[in-house]
């Protein structure tokens, strides 16, 4: 569906109510997957839908009904229901008029065409590029393919009428080579500048590198994170940056902003329109997003609002709503760490002693306030000798402060987009000090 | 047209484009959840989806497709689509991989509701949540509170080209509540029931059984005094897990290492492989005597009973572990065919946009001989942990640690003070092997997790661990502070 279509649909919804205020919000998707494991196809998938969701206002109570049977009984239902438990529920004092709004442009490169028309003859032709990578070496592969396209439209009684279409792509591979493994991603909004061939042949190159790998001791470590690692590190620092954590005392930004948090060498910031993320330009409520700056040079500088938080704060509303109804607050949704200077080669030449990181997994938080998590290495851990990778490393588990990390480190100074099933972030390599980990395992 | 015209529709469609074998489910999902955050109804919803997947065989390569256009064109385009996705994977295969199911079935299937909470008033639903969240409030320091019901139900028709025709309607229910306290430099955080909740399947009984704001002051003190709690010491110690942190240990350290699908490789780019091999059948002592642990999903409260699974296999029971000794797998029919097996319907789909794969359902720990308190007897020096803060393995399902909401000093039987942070971490053999005492069916309850992940497109799935306290001996205590 159109923006034209989901625009004309948002104002079907919104005649039908007789709420003092309303809100529609209207996806369409098309999300497609071919996923493979021992260099087979075993999964392939798609899914298209469009659905509707409501959300009615009356006085400071408000409702949220969703539905995607878009005949009118159905939408008749959906904006009733909506409104009947807006009438019912408890006021709400804090609760502002929906936003009204502003132009939006979406960022170059949110769309392409050849993504939205890509197969599933496609996708298989990508996947099979892959398995003769693997094939190749002797090795055998684990992944997927995935093509998806999106649209969103906000429009509301206030005004606000926002529409967004995007697409992505996105290429993950696990090579395995007997007693190790090795990973690759690549991520784009344009399926045509995605190389199968040569992100397989990574994975494979980090497979065959860490062949045979030793076990060394945990404790502090100097480690290199790659992008993929480093990235997903930092997810667990999203939540700190939203306004609610910040008021509620659970953000490592919570003694006040303007203060010295991270090393002066952090800097981080929210941007939709990054050239190697470009996203939607407005929040779920139809608010043009801003570009915000969460930490410059280790300061803590913003957290991001919706219109609920600006208000009760006194915040400019910086346009980071979820979907109503959200008992999360506001989310720094394209986070943006800034580069260093060196070239992860460099990073790895410097290094005496020290671990080379591809790629963390099961990473959860162990202490909210001190951001401590836990997880483990995975699919390419390396050993850094007098500057050069010497061996592969079992995989081992670490405990960490972000913020301690963050307080000693240097960046790559190449940006790349990492990708996970609940983030899409834009980071460079890492390089930390005094790592903590704590214990191995046996692969 | 009837859900039997539309089903014949695409199931003809497949197999005029070449399908070997097709099915198609539909459903019909409604989710009503609210939230109460510090006196207000942060969440109030009410959404419905409605939809269904083809799955559609062919030269041995799976094709799946999920629509929302229940028109004929939708559905026409929907089953070719599913068949011309499968043609894409035969056409690279280096082998084949898909099977068709062995037997159909034409049956019915309803939850058991004792209490319909669609018919519980939403006022009244509101005002459980609202008392429940205020007696959170019993100090300042207490800057969260949140309280929340979760009600799903879901009507699903499945057809198969062998001719099944399963028609179902589930009623799961749950809610919870939780206090955050803040301190100095930390927050402290207390759930109940458990650490997210009681899920179960059923109707506002269990909404019922969780008596949220009878509990909601214990909680709540429970959270302000973790802050001037000392913290929990670091060694190697006793150990007593509380019933739901006994759930999540079978959730993570033996639920998905026994899913056949990681067994065989088919979850090793993301969510992981596992330690077991097909070869440790019957061989590998997984735990102590003491530990057996069943799929059931027969059992009428847990969480994830149906009657059929989204395969179309008739729910059963087996074994995982026997007296220690691993028994089983979770399984599909791909799967199980592939070890001489037959599916125990441990297969599931999110919802109709996804494609059924292999979860966790009900894996329970049988509950043993002697009550809980019984458990602290001959414990010289020891820690009791209660309810999750925080769950991280390894991707082959044997590194794990794990962190509690809170524990208890226990010396010389008897539980005593208060200690903050709580962690534990260990190997998941060794750590079944030294189980040496689990609490008896007073304790045992069905634990919900209703956000498991798995699968790529990421599906969450809803599953149940039965459990009670349990005793596990000389285990790695205190890992992830520094003091």
């Amino acid at each position: 569906m159109d923006s034209a279509a989901r625009e004309a649909l948002a104002r079907r919804v919104l005649e039908r109510s007789g709420a003092d205020q309303t809100e529609v919000l209207v996806w369409s998707g098309n999300d497609e997957l071919t996923r493979f494991t021992h260099n087979l196809v075993h999964q392939n998938v798609a899914a298209s839908d469009v659905s509707v969701r409501v959300r009615a206002v009356v006085g400071k109570r408000s409702g949220v009904a969703a539905t995607n049977v878009l005949d009118d009984a159905d939408l008749d239902d959906a904006v009733q229901r909506a409104l009947r438990i807006a009438q019912l529920a408890p006021e709400d004092p804090a609760l502002s008029d929906l936003p009204r709004g502003g132009k939006t442009e979406a960022p170059e490169g949110a769309y392409s065409a050849e993504t939205a028309d890509a197969t599933p003859h496609l996708r298989a032709q990508m996947c099979d590029e892959i398995f003769k990578t693997a094939e190749e070496r002797g090795y055998w592969c684990a992944g997927f393919v995935t093509t998806t396209t999106g649209g969103v439209t906000i429009r509301n009684s206030s005004g606000a009428c926002a529409s967004f279409d995007g697409t992505d792509s996105g290429v993950n591979v696990k090579m395995n080579a007997g007693d190790s493994t090795g990973f690759a991603e690549g991520y784009d909004n344009d399926v045509v500048r995605l190389d199968a061939r040569a992100i397989g042949i990574t994975s494979a190159e980090k497979a065959s590198a860490s062949a045979h790998p030793i076990a060394v001791d945990p404790g502090p470590w100097t480690v290199i994170l790659e992008p993929a690692a480093f990235g997903e590190l930092v997810t667990y620092l999203v939540e700190h940056f939203s306004a609610q954590a910040f008021d509620e005392g659970s953000s490592f930004m919570s003694d006040g902003l303007g203060k010295l948090y991270l090393g002066e060498n952090v800097t981080i910031q929210d941007d939709y329109a990054h050239p190697l993320n470009p996203s939607m330009p407005f929040d779920y409520e139809g608010q043009p997003t801003q570009r915000v700056t969460l930490v410059e040079n280790g300061v803590g500088k913003n957290v991001v609002t919706d219109s609920y938080w600006a208000a009760k704060l006194g915040r400019e509303n910086t346009g980071h709503a979820l979907p109503a109804p959200n008992a999360y607050g506001p989310q720094a949704r394209h986070v943006v760490v800034s580069p260093g200077r060196k070239p992860l080669a460099e990073l790895v030449a410097d290094t005496k002693k020290g671990l080379l990181v591809s790629r963390f997994w099961y990473i959860r938080t162990v202490d909210q306030k001190r951001a401590i998590v836990t997880g483990m290495t995975r699919d390419g851990t390396f050993l850094i000798e007098d500057g050069a990778i010497t061996s592969g490393v079992r995989n081992m588990r670490f405990n960490q402060s972000i913020i301690e990390a963050l307080r000693h480190c240097e960046f790559g100074n190449a940006l790349h987009r990492t990708g996970g099933y609940s983030y899409s972030l834009v980071a460079p390599a890492a390089k930390i000090d005094g790592f903590t980990f704590s214990s191995g395992t046996e692969f | 047209m009837s859900f039997d015209a539309f089903a014949a529709r695409a199931l003809d469609t497949a197999a005029s484009r070449g399908a070997g074998y097709a099915d198609v489910r539909f459903e019909n999902a409604r989710s009503e959840r609210i939230e109460v955050r510090n006196g207000v109804v942060a969440t109030l919803s009410d959404a419905s989806t409605c939809g269904y997947g083809i799955r559609a065989l062919v030269d041995g390569a799976w094709g799946f497709a999920a629509a929302s256009d229940t028109t004929s064109k939708g559905i026409d385009r929907t089953a070719a689509r599913a068949v011309d996705i499968a043609k894409a994977g035969a056409a690279i295969a280096r082998s084949r991989i898909g099977r068709v199911p062995p037997r159909a079935y034409t049956d019915s299937y309803a939850t058991p509701v004792r209490r319909n909470p669609h018919e519980v008033p939403l006022g009244d639903r509101v005002s459980l949540l609202l008392a429940a969240e205020k007696a959170l409030h019993v100090s300042p320091k207490i800057t969260v509170g949140r309280a929340w019901i979760d009600l799903w139900r879901t009507h699903k028709i499945f057809y198969s080209s062998l001719g099944s025709r399963i028609e179902q309607t589930l009623q799961q229910s749950g809610s919870g509540i939780e206090a955050m306290a803040l301190g100095e430099g930390e927050v402290q955080t207390r759930t109940f029931p458990g650490d997210i909740g009681l899920y179960k399947a059923g109707g506002w009984e269990v909404v019922e059984q969780a008596h949220l704001e009878e509990n909601a002051p214990r909680i709540a003190e429970e959270a302000v005094a973790l802050l001037s709690a000392p913290q929990c010491p670091s060694g190697v110690f006793d150990l007593i897990l509380g019933g739901s942190q006994v759930s999540l240990q079978i959730h993570e350290s033996c639920g998905h290492p026994a899913e056949l699908d990681r067994v065989l490789g088919w979850e090793a780019n993301f969510s992981g492989v596992s330690f077991l091999e097909i070869s440790q059948l019957g061989k590998l002592k997984y735990g102590s005597d003491a530990v057996t642990i069943v799929i059931d999903n027969t059992l009428p409260e847990a969480l994830a009973t149906v009657g059929y699974d989204d395969e179309g296999t008739k729910s059963c029971q087996s074994d995982v572990i026997r007296n220690g000794m691993l028994a089983g797998y979770e399984m599909s029919n791909d799967t199980a065919q592939l070890i001489g097996r037959e599916s125990n319907a441990c297969v599931r789909a999110q919802n109709w946009e996804f494609v059924p794969m292999i979860r966790m359902c009900n894996l329970n720990l049988l509950p043993g001989d002697r009550p809980f308190e019984n458990l602290f007897d001959d414990v010289k020096d020891g820690v009791y942990m209660e309810s999750n803060r925080s769950w991280s393995i390894d991707d082959h399902r044997l590194n794990f640690q794990f962190g509690c909401e809170i524990a208890w000093e226990v010396k010389h039987g008897k539980r005593g003070r208060l200690l903050k942070n709580p962690t534990y971490a260990g190997m998941t053999p060794k750590f079944w092997n030294s189980c040496d005492a689990i609490a008896d069916e007073r304790s045992w309850v069905a634990w919900g997790t209703p956000n498991c992940g798995k699968g790529e497109p990421m599906q969450t799935g809803r599953t149940a661990q039965c459990a009670s306290p349990a005793r596990f001996r000389n285990v790695q205590v205190g890992v992830g502070y520094d003091g």
